[in-house]
């Protein structure tokens, strides 16, 4: 058995080596941003490093859904790392086992306050088997790269069997129907949402469920905030919005920033604004708030935090040139980009967008969800000088844009990134916003940065084969 | 002159981006001047079938599909005789095995099918996912139809195939056909959605549409450059 342990550890300290020698070529000799590749390396030789993991975090969060993760993440990060000295995190949004593990190698400490991670939907199964989470905040389900994981249901289901034999305290977004489902596990239950505002519809396009997750029968709603999140009631048999715990009311979109009021449930309430658009982003910080709230922290120091927070990770980035912003959004499936277009509807700068369509395996290898999403709705933007569609499928959201009603004279194809890049930053709008994929979000944004730093394109072309490189996981 | 497209179930089959097929047939239609209207046939709003002047179905989860399976039972006869005369039809996917006699699932129960055609779909191990492309049997030009699959089920039948598949998987993986013609009625695996890139296929529908409802010959053109440059960039990264 000493030889066991021997072994094991001996296995353990070369497992972390070989990840952060892999690290180390990654980031300082290839200069890549953001990889799991260190983790998949590490977790090669010592398969029950999450476990390690699991014991050196004495709080754990753990973050799944389709939409929201990873802003969600850098959130419920920028506000705790204030309030306690150690959190790991996986903030680049490597969220399958091998990033947390990537994150882990990444600066190793004995001991962490906590442990706040965003989890693949498809990898939560596998990283509950090592992490016991204390909070597990589940932000939405919609449709997102379908040939990986089948159905939602099958998502929800996982995640269900999953969930049920922990001891957690569950964050769910009481609005969609299909995460607060997860009360039928009657675990402690923490419900968060948005209320009818001056945004809600009464109709939308896309709802991933019209049925009612308990009976199957048709749902009725009195609006939608987005997608299927909204106030939704069931006639047969009354499953509908749990009452919230958190909640946000009087949304208001003013100069370029989204103000509301969060109230909390004894009714204490605090204004507060956010710079991010997106009735999404809202949600996101419903989220932040009701997680930190819940752990006990003081909601004016809160909402500071999130009035302060900045991002800086390529997800929903801005870049200042002497001229002109440059808005990075990544865009992954319908409810995303409808939800992005809407949010460009309220900005009336006069403006250039550029898409950059990829169909590489972690972009989803299906672009047919772009016909799902309400790209209609760009009609309505306001003094757009020109659309770019780059990217592998540059094509295809050119086609897209066809069909939604958008002249053709205005949209140009370019499937050369860096030269469309070239071409946007040249055109006379004050502001560009740039809708990747996911593959094409970090050579996006290192394309924006050389340009905004003035050296020149990077290794960045390196760096997407590198990424798209496959090495056995566990 | 006005067309009603028919969606069949719109709010249980609609995976994949087939929404953009109803879009491209309304659009290719608007263009030409012939007006449009889509009717959106499902369990709330049991529209008469025989108004309708071309159909689509699409594909849906495993539960909107037993749903769709036990409600449009009640058509069956209805939807056959409208094929026998000719109306259009495109069915995908899971729209495309209702058509037939039974969906053997992984458990090995037999879901029925309409019947309206003698074959059958089998679940077997493993999806069949990706790009494909095929030659059509239709003797439209371009030759090529271009989409994505995505599907547990393999069809079999002897009936003429839509196109022999060139990159992909098509009916089953292992005959090299994909898809199924009869009359009007066309039955097809390809998402992508199947229409939008391939405008050819959609004015095929659309002419047989009209010409079942007027009697006419041929379509006016349209500037289909964006359609063929999206189409000719799946042959350009995808074709052997
Ligand atoms: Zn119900």
């Amino acid at each position: 058995m000493g030889f066991n342990i021997t072994y094991s550890r001996f296995r353990y300290y070369f497992a972390v080596a070989a990840g952060k020698l892999a690290s180390f070529i990654l980031q300082r000799i290839l200069k890549s941003s953001a990889s799991a590749m260190p983790g998949k390396v590490a977790m090669t030789i010592y398969p029950d490093i999450l476990k390690v993991v699991n014991q050196r975090c004495q709080g754990k969060i753990l973050i799944t859904g389709t939409n929201g993760k990873t802003t969600t993440n850098n959130l419920i990060n920028f506000i705790l790392r204030r309030e306690y000295p150690s959190v790991l995190s996986n903030l680049r949004g490597a969220n399958m086992p091998q990033g947390l593990v990537s994150a882990f190698l990444h600066d190793q400490k004995k001991n962490y306050d906590w442990g706040i991670f965003e989890v693949d939907e498809g990898s939560f199964q596998d990283v509950t088997k090592d992490i016991k989470p204390d909070y597990v905040l589940v932000t939405n389900f919609f449709r997102d790269q379908l040939d990986r994981y089948g159905e939602i249901e099958k998502a929800f289901q996982d995640i269900l069997k999953a969930l049920e034999p922990l001891d957690t305290t569950l964050i769910l977004n009481a609005d969609d129907p299909l995460v607060s489902n997860f009360r039928k596990l009657h675990k402690k239950n923490i419900y968060y949402g948005v209320t009818r505002n001056q945004y809600s519809t009464f109709e939308q396009g896309i709802v991933e469920s019209r049925f009612c997750p308990a009976c199957s029968n048709y749902l009725e709603y009195s609006y939608y905030n987005y997608g299927q999140l909204g106030g939704y009631q069931c006639p047969d048999c009354g499953f509908k919005n749990p009452p919230y715990d958190y909640q946000i009311t009087e949304v208001n979109y003013q100069d370029h920033q989204y103000h509301f009021q969060f109230k909390e449930k004894d009714q204490k309430t605090q204004d507060i604004s956010f710079a991010y658009e997106g009735i999404y982003n809202v949600y996101n910080c419903c989220a932040a708030l009701s997680t930190a709230l819940e752990i006990g922290l003081p909601l004016d120091k809160v909402a500071r935090s999130i009035e302060e927070f900045e991002y800086h990770l390529g997800r929903m980035e801005n870049f200042e040139f002497s001229d002109k912003i440059v808005k990075i959004a990544l865009v992954k499936n319908p409810i995303g980009l409808s939800e992005t277009i809407s949010s460009i509807i309220l900005d009336e700068r006069p403006k250039s967008m550029l898409f950059v369509l990829n169909d590489n395996p972690a972009d989803g290898r299906d672009v047919s969800w772009i016909w799902d999403a309400e790209v209609e709705k760009t009609v309505n933007i306001s003094d757009i000088h020109k659309i770019y569609c780059s990217g592998r499928r540059a094509e295809d959201i050119a086609l897209r844009l066809k069909y939604a009603g958008v002249p053709v004279e205005l949209v140009e194809v370019n499937d050369d990134m860096d030269q469309a890049i070239e071409k946007v930053l040249k055109d006379d709008v004050e502001i560009v916003y740039l809708l990747p994929t996911y593959t094409a979000v970090f050579q996006a944004r290192e394309l924006v940065l050389a340009r905004l730093e003035g050296t020149g394109k990077k290794m960045s072309h390196v760096r997407e084969y590198l990424k798209n490189l496959k090495i056995p996981g566990r | 002159m006005e067309l009603k497209i028919y969606h069949m179930y719109p709010d249980l089959l609609n995976l994949y981006g087939d929404l953009g097929n109803v879009t491209s047939l309304r659009q290719r239609c608007v263009w030409r001047g012939i007006n449009v209207e889509i009717v959106g046939f499902s369990m709330n709003n049991e529209a008469p079938l025989e108004d309708g002047d071309l159909f689509f179905i699409g594909g849906g989860s495993d539960r909107g599909q037993n749903i769709v399976y036990s409600h449009l039972l009640n058509y069956s006869r209805e939807m056959e005789s409208l094929i026998e005369d000719g109306a259009p039809v495109l069915a995908i996917c899971g729209g495309y095995q209702l058509l037939g006699e039974k969906y053997i699932d992984a458990e090995g129960n037999d879901v029925p099918g309409l019947g309206i055609f003698d074959y059958h779909t089998r679940s077997e191990e493993g999806r069949l996912i990706g790009n494909i492309i095929i030659k059509n049997s239709l003797g439209l030009s371009p030759e090529t139809l271009v989409g994505f699959e995505n599907h547990g089920g393999r069809t079999y039948h002897e009936h003429q195939p839509l196109g022999q598949v060139m990159v992909g998987y098509g009916n089953n993986g292992k005959d090299q056909e994909e898809g199924m013609v009869y009359q009007n009625c066309i039955g097809t695996y390809l998402h992508g959605p199947i229409l939008p890139k391939n405008p050819h296929l959609a004015d095929y529908l659309i002419l047989k549409a009209m010409e079942r409802k007027y009697g006419l010959k041929e379509l006016s053109k349209l500037d289909d450059d964006r359609e063929f440059s999206a189409h000719d960039k799946v042959l350009q990264l995808y074709a052997p």
